[in-house]
Formats: C-alpha cells, structure tokens, sequence
C-alpha cells in the first residue's frame, strides 16, 4: 500500500512538472513578446482576448494546424528525431531540480522534488549536454545550408560554453561540500552564495546565456544571416518543439542560478513562503534573460569563441583556485 | 592628470560592463515610457490634415449647382487616366457633366485634377477609409462624389476610432502646433 501510493506520488509529481513545463512557454512567450513591446514604446501583442494574453493560445493552434513539411532531400528519421532529442533532456532535468523542502498535505510530508540525488549538478550538467544531439541532428537531417551552418556553429557554441560552466558551479560544491541541489540550497541558508561566487556567477550566467541560444549568443538562429538556424525548415508542431525546448532551457538556466547561487527558497528580509520566493527568484533571472534579448546585439562567431575560451574559461579556472585557496 | 584619470575611468567601465549596463538601463527606462502605437481600426483613428489628399469630392456653388464645367482638364492631366467626363448641356445652357467617374482602384492621389480645375470644382478630401472588396465598387459617379466629405477644418489630431468623421470634425488639441509625434519619444 505505502509502495502504490510513494509510486503514485511520483507519478503526479512528474505529471505535474510536465504539464507546467509544457504549459509555460505559453506566458513566457505573451511576456517576451510585451516586454519586448514596451522596451521598442509598441504595445506587443493587443488584439486576441484581454492585451493579447490569448495570443499564444492563437500561436499554438496555428502551429498544431500548419502544414508538417519534410524536405525532400531530408533525412526523414533524424528529421523526425531531432526535436524529440531537443525537447527530452530539459524536461528530464527537472527530475533532479528542488523547488523547495516540503509541504505537508492531509497530514503526509510531500517532498518538493522528484528525488534528491546526491549527484544531481553532475546529473544535470550530463543531460543537458546531450540536448546537442537535438540541434545537430536537426541541422544535419533537412539537408539545408542554413541549417547545416546553424547547428554547427550552435554545436561548436555548446561545447564550448558547457566546459567554462561545469567548472564555474565547482566553487559551489566546494562551498557546500556536496553535489546535492538540496544540499547546496540549505548549505545557502544564511549566505548567498553569490556572495563568496561572484566570478563563478558571472561565468554560469553568461554561459547560461550561451547554453539557452539567446541574445547575445544567439548564433543558433542568427535571423539575419542564417534565416532560423538548425530549424530553418521545421514547421507546425516539429517547430513547436523547439520553441519549447528553448523556453524550458530558459527556465532551467534561471532555476539553476537560483540554486546554485541565489540561495534557492530561502527568503531574505520579507518572510514569504519558500516556494514563493523561489518563484520570484526565478521570474527574475526570466525577465533578465528577456531584458538583454531586447538590449544587446548578437556577437560575431569569433568573438563568441574568443569569449568562450580566452575570458570565461580562465576566469572560471582562477575562481576554482581562489576558491580551493581560500579553503585552506 | 585628467586625461589619465579618464583612461583610468574607462578602464574601470570597462571591467564592470559600465556599457552594457548603460544600455540595460536605457532599455528598462523604455519600458516604462508611454508607446507611440495608435490603435487603428479598434480605438483610435487619425484625424488628417486639411492638406491630406484622400478621396475627391466635387464642389457645388451657392445656388447649390455643380460648380464642374466638364472641360475634361481633369482627365486629361491624370497620370493614370481614371477620370472619366461626358459633358452635356443643361437646361440653361450651360456645360456641365453627364457622366463624371473617377475609379479610385487605379487613382494615385496626387491632386493634378484639384491643380488643374478651371472651375475649383473638384478636390481631394479628408476620407481615407473607402476599402472594398470589388474594385467596381471603387468606381465612383459624379452624385456620390457631391456627397463625399470635403477638405478637414482643423486636424491632425487623433480621434476615437467609431467617432463618425464624414462631416467636419472639431478636434480639441491640447498642442497648438498640431499631433506631436514626437511627445512619448525620447531624444537625448
């Protein structure tokens, strides 16, 4: 009996998780679209339901009902596997990810995460690596020079941005001795670790940036010289996918800076419900995201490299050192 | 001295992305500005100038008799030749038309027929909103063009968008210069 209803608790955390995640590029994309209204003085999206807050349920029909077109010369497996391999691993994720402690519900503790795995930074940093596979399969299979050159520049951006992020998050585990999300959150209940981890913050963020393909390294989909990048000839609910795996990296990258260096739940001066303030925090590092989109350019392809490996590498190496120094 | 405390600045801006955070702080004052958008077709509409060419209207004068003289100057200057006049004698012998058609599917709106009237008879008025889905329902007779609004009084305005604008419409602007456009838009 305890065993059906521990399964069947995991089973609605992972439902619910799925469902939010898919469910929440549709506000973030009405957000994105009136941010971006307001900082251009438009009013973005006006005309479906009340300030267009519709608008994305408009989109998605669109999108359901367009045309599902598959190049002729295209790789029709990996054409039809590429968003799939896209959209996975972000939603995998969010297994390891903590949104909090734990509430109690009629009188049963209920644990805000899917499981505490006591690897969950290196759990999270592998998964996210194989969302590449997405983007080059996608590049690769529909035969298309635009998006041949999108996915690889994209490719080469991942892997290089991946390893300055890996070791920006090692000052984190040094600092609360443990790969555990929940481990470094708590280890977070008095200090932010943004505090001792400025460098290492810096580093994650903009690689974050870089990681999530948006402005100002958003070579993936560089409009102006690639047409779409490595969905250039995806349309319909393929294209969708994309979409929102791009959000959902978003996210992710939000909630892992919240965790790894904005103390997670834990509030500070206004005594808010922890999850509330994990909700915030997040909205914030969300609306940053939307904020540079709308404010800086993209960098060239060799500045993005020379960034990559000549700034955030060596900074995020010396951030190790001081930390380990430090420690001593 | 100076120039070096300057470099030493500059320096300093640039470890701290003094920059970009100038730019993000522009950007998040934008945010907060008032938007230039007007809402067309669903609250808003503009109110032209006098001097906006929208669609022909022909004059009458006092007696309430067409001013046209039908000499065809009209549509012989016009660029695309979309006037069409047959003249005939009324009962006091004068000239006037039988037939005066402009088909505003091909019109251009450049006012050549307004410069060329001998009689001041016909101009381009404040209408703009005359859309239709059959461009023969664009070919406009001589009795529905007497009937079209006529030059605006005032203008440059914005307006309500239901607000009826067929007759001459008072616009109260709070700017006598006329509309700025320029009001919500920041220049530095």
């Amino acid at each position: 009996m305890e065993l059906v209803v521990a399964l069947g608790l995991i089973v609605f955390k992972v439902a619910l998780l799925i469902a939010i995640l898919l469910l929440l590029p549709l506000p973030l994309t009405w957000l994105e679209r009136k941010i971006a209204g307001r900082m251009q003085q438009r009013m973005g999206p006006m005309r479906v339901g009340w300030h267009g807050l519709l608008q994305p349920v408009a989109d998605g029909v669109k999108l359901l009902t367009k045309e599902d077109h598959i190049p002729a010369e295209a790789d029709r497996f990996l054409f039809k596997l590429a968003p799939i391999l896209a959209l996975a691993p972000p939603f995998v994720v969010f297994v390891a990810v903590p949104f909090g402690e734990s509430v109690s519900v009629l009188g049963t503790e209920i644990t805000l995460y899917v499981s505490n795995m006591n690897v969950a930074l290196l759990f999270v940093f592998a998964v996210i690596g194989i969302e590449v596979y997405g983007v080059i399969f996608g590049g690769w299979a529909a035969n298309s020079k635009y998006a041949v050159l999108g996915s690889l520049r994209t490719c080469a951006q991942m892997i290089s941005y991946e390893i300055p992020m890996g070791f920006a998050v090692i000052g984190v585990v040094m600092l609360a001795q443990s790969m555990s999300l929940l481990d470094i959150v708590r280890a977070q209940a008095n200090v932010w670790n943004i505090v001792y981890q400025p460098v290492g913050f810096f580093v994650f963020f903009v690689a974050g940036l870089a990681e999530s393909q948006r402005i100002p390294f958003d070579l993936a989909e560089a409009e102006g010289d690639l047409g779409a990048g490595f969905h250039t000839e995806y349309s319909g609910i393929r294209f969708a996918f994309f979409m929102v795996s791009e959000y959902a990296i978003m996210l992710l990258t939000s909630v892992l800076a919240v965790i790894l260096f904005f103390g997670g739940w834990n509030g500070v001066l206004v005594p808010l419900p922890p999850l509330v303030w994990f909700v915030l925090k997040v909205a914030f590092f969300v609306y940053v995201f939307i904020w540079f989109r709308f404010t800086f350019p993209r960098y060239r392809y060799d500045q993005l490299m020379a960034i990559g490996w000549k700034v955030l590498l060596p900074l995020s190496m010396a951030n190790i050192i001081i930390t380990g120094v430090a420690f001593l | 001295m100076s120039r070096a405390l300057d470099r030493i600045g500059t320096w300093i801006g640039w470890a701290f992305f003094a920059d970009l955070a100038n730019g993000l702080a522009l950007t998040f004052g934008y945010m907060f500005s008032k938007s230039v958008t007007m809402q067309y077709p669903d609250k808003e509409k503009w109110l032209p100038y006098s001097r906006y060419r929208g669609h022909h209207f022909l004059k009458r004068d006092e007696e309430g008799e067409i001013k046209c003289v039908a000499c065809e100057l009209c549509a012989r200057i016009c660029p695309c030749y979309c006037i069409e006049v047959i003249p005939y004698e009324d009962e006091k012998g004068n000239r006037r038309p039988a037939k005066f058609e402009i088909d505003m599917a091909r019109c251009l709106f450049c006012g050549l027929c307004e410069d060329a009237c001998p009689a001041d008879a016909i101009a381009l008025g404040q209408q703009y909103e005359f859309s239709s889905f059959s461009s023969r329902d664009l070919v406009i007779g001589r009795d529905d063009l007497l009937g079209k609004p006529g030059k605006a009084m005032t203008g440059g305005g914005v307006v309500a968008a239901r607000l009826n604008t067929e007759q001459d419409v008072l616009v109260e602007t709070s700017e006598p210069q006329g509309y700025n456009w320029w009001r919500n838009i920041r220049r530095t």
